[in-house]
């Protein structure tokens, strides 16, 4: 007679809650099941966005609960969607997804390959390299700050022992020029062993036979990597894409903390201008326009991410 | 597979590889080594230049972190002599202990919140993913790609009528609001898992125990619950370590009794600039708890942050 | 390409589904260009377009 924690608490079940529910019909127990689920959903994630769009329709201020309310239509949307300067927040966005993008394909990709080699202590090896993706991105963004120090930093005494310059003679968050490069640097510390993760189980998914039969047709390692590695591969690196474009379009926390969008607004991501309308300005109304603009965007992505998951799944 | 295979990469390949993969981890690691380090250096030794590799330790940053502080005359100091260890550290730069920080209270703070939300959104996601893996729910898929799109917003976007409503009923600020979102958030994952998780387990078990003269519902708390503990418990731990990293929702929603360590951590300011070695201190306490987890979690890292997608 | 077509015309859910992610793509894609102010201006509307077409024809039969 197996006594396990569980089985006990089944047993001290009170007759009086245990009978009902010995006798719920099956249907019925599913619906106990799935409705305080999706009760809670509907409270905290969709009677608030269907809040959002009505705020988004008018010239609503949070820091004034009592002024009055007027009704402004679509002119929020209309505002935002051709203002210049939201236009430039998403170009900066651009530049920091597609430059993520590319390092973390390229750099996870090398990594999961190498990794694959099974040589020993590999696994030692990956598990260091995934840690820093699984830290609290605002507290190693913070930290991120102190390390890109003039002078001090590590990173510029890293910087200046390879290439010789003066470690004091740059600022990677305070200059223009460095300071998108400072956050795709942390981006890529931080989310290059999640597609490196994703690629690795892509590459062990691909059956040795299949190599092994390659090999008999005499096909060299270089064609075998591009008509069997890449194309079994593709679908997963697809996942990864679509999931760390999801992620970092609407990066926030490790952004905030290492430039907090300066110096100037060259590395505002549009959720830190989002942040600023809603939070800092009080402009409810037209940050929640410009919340259901970002919403549909990530809302969009989503689902030709839960397409692409289905389709790996179905392998 | 033999070593003589075909297919099985030669010695001077796996060495070269696992040379550049060492040399990457190695680089990873190093900003984490030195958050660690940092908590244990000096505020001269921290801000020196060229950086130190090597300095002797010293809890002063530890004592920074719990701990407020004033300035005190030296007369005063030689009246009344430091008697504990940590005394003596802040003695020793003219200084006494005013009392306690406030880092204690914003550390258990996340420690109220990170177990309460996982604990409710591990019960609520257990319940919904068996009800979503075993029975015929009408709009089935609808509503897992509902469950799953809520975890895809912006926090943000979400932020705005969350910061309304939780000024209206009275949650902002408060532990009881913080868990509660957390747990909606917490839940599209922990379904999305243990869906995956419970699907693996032979429908014949409880089909077994059933016609042994159990009730579905027995069924599922004595042959489900014990077969996917595995499973329940990978999900809690990724519950927690996004309840424990989140720090959008926290630095918008909380400001005093209910603020988690996230946003507390880098406010913490000394006596004339940053006190990195107080805020490396705090990190370290903060960041060493995830990563003994991750270390543990390491064979279900992948399921959980592609919400069971790719399972290996 | 010929059985894409037929699928648009009998209501299938792959080819639709195809059109409705190259519409979300390209709402994306304009929405973040730095080419033209007016297409960012229209971004939104297209991504609209895009998902609400997704949800509806995700229902349509295999």
């Amino acid at each position: 007679m197996p006594e396990t924690v569980i089985e006990r608490a089944a047993a001290a079940t009170p007759a009086q809650i245990a009978r009902p529910l010995r006798s719920l019909s099956d249907r019925a127990l599913a619906w106990i099941f799935i409705a305080p689920t999706i009760f809670l959903l509907l409270a905290v994630n969709i009677f608030p966005l269907i809040w959002t769009i009505r705020l988004s329709f008018t010239n609503f201020r949070a820091n004034r609960p009592n002024a009055e309310v007027q009704f402004v239509g679509l002119e929020n949307y209309r505002r935002i969607l051709t203002d210049p300067d939201v236009w430039a927040t998403m170009q900066v966005t651009a530049h920091f997804l597609i430059a993520t993008l590319v390092l973390q394909v390229v750099i996870g990709f090398a990594l999961a390959w190498l990794i694959n080699q099974k040589f020993r202590g590999n696994d030692l090896w990956t598990t260091i390299i995934v840690l820093p993706m699984m830290l609290s991105p605002a507290v190693v963004g913070n930290f991120w700050t102190f390390l890109y120090q003039p002078q001090i930093g590590l990173f510029n005494a890293a910087v200046s022992f390879f290439t010789g310059g003066d470690p004091a003679g740059f600022s990677m968050i305070g200059e223009v020029a460095l300071a998108p490069w400072a956050i795709v640097i942390v981006d890529t510390w931080m989310w290059t062993p999640f597609v490196m993760l994703i690629c690795l189980a892509g590459l062990r998914s691909i059956p040795q036979s299949i190599y092994e039969a390659a090999e008999c047709d005499r096909a060299s390692k270089w064609r075998q990597f591009v008509t069997i590695t890449l194309p079994m591969v593709l679908p997963f690196l697809m996942l990864a894409v679509l999931f760390r474009g999801i992620e970092n379009f609407k990066m926030f926390d490790l952004v905030v903390q290492l430039t907090g969008g300066g110096p100037g607004s060259t590395t505002e991501l549009t959720s830190i201008t989002l942040k600023r309308e809603a939070f800092e300005k009080w402009r409810t109304g037209y940050a929640s326009a410009y919340a259901i603009i970002l919403f549909v965007a990530v809302f969009g992505i989503s689902s030709i991410y839960v397409k692409a998951l289905n389709k790996v799944k179905a392998r | 597979m033999s070593a003589t295979s075909p297919t099985e990469p030669g010695a001077r390949l796996k060495l070269v590889s696992g040379l550049l993969v060492g040399l990457y981890a190695l680089i990873t690691l190093l900003p984490l080594l030195w958050i660690i380090a940092t908590g244990f250096k000096s505020s001269a030794d921290a801000i020196a230049y060229p950086p130190k590799l090597v300095f002797e330790p010293t809890l002063e940053g530890y004592v920074n972190l719990f701990t407020t502080q004033t300035r005190q005359t030296p007369e005063m100091l030689a009246a009344d002599p430091p008697t504990t260890w940590y005394e003596r550290i802040v003695s020793e730069k003219g200084m006494v202990i005013a009392g306690p920080s406030r880092f204690g209270e914003r550390f258990l703070n996340s420690i109220i919140i990170g177990f309460g939300s996982t604990f409710l959104s591990v019960f609520l996601g257990t319940l919904a993913a068996y009800a979503f893996s075993r029975y015929r729910v009408p709009l089935k898929d609808d509503l897992l790609f509902f469950i799953l799109s809520t975890r895809m917003m912006p926090p943000i976007a979400v932020a705005i009528p969350i910061f309304l409503m939780f000024r209206t009923i009275g949650l902002s600020d408060t532990h009881a609001g913080m868990i509660l979102l957390y747990t909606a958030v917490n839940l599209s994952l922990a379904v999305w898992l243990l869906k995956g998780f419970i699907d693996e387990i032979p429908r014949e078990y409880e089909e077994a125990a059933l016609i042994d003269g159990y009730s579905r519902f027995h069924a599922f708390v004595k042959v489900v619950l014990p077969q996917a503990a595995t499973g329940i418990a990978s999900t809690a731990i990724f519950c927690l370590i996004f309840a424990w990293n989140e720090y959008a929702f926290a630095v918008l929603l909380t400001s005093g009794t209910a603020q988690t360590a996230p946003p507390f951590i880098p406010t913490i300011i000394g006596v004339g600039g940053r006190d990195w070695p107080a805020v490396a201190a705090g990190a370290t306490l903060f960041l060493l708890p995830v990563m003994v987890f991750t270390i543990l979690l390491r064979k279900h890292l992948l399921r959980g942050i592609t919400f069971g997608a790719v399972r290996k | 390409m010929r059985a894409f077509l037929t699928g648009l015309l009998r209501l299938r859910r792959g080819p639709w589904e195809m059109v409705a992610s190259v519409l979300i793509g390209l709402g994306v894609f304009m929405l973040m260009q730095p080419f033209a102010l007016v297409a960012f201006s229209y971004s939104f509307i297209v991504m609209l377009a895009g998902t609400v077409m997704f949800i509806i024809v995700s229902h349509f039969p295999e």
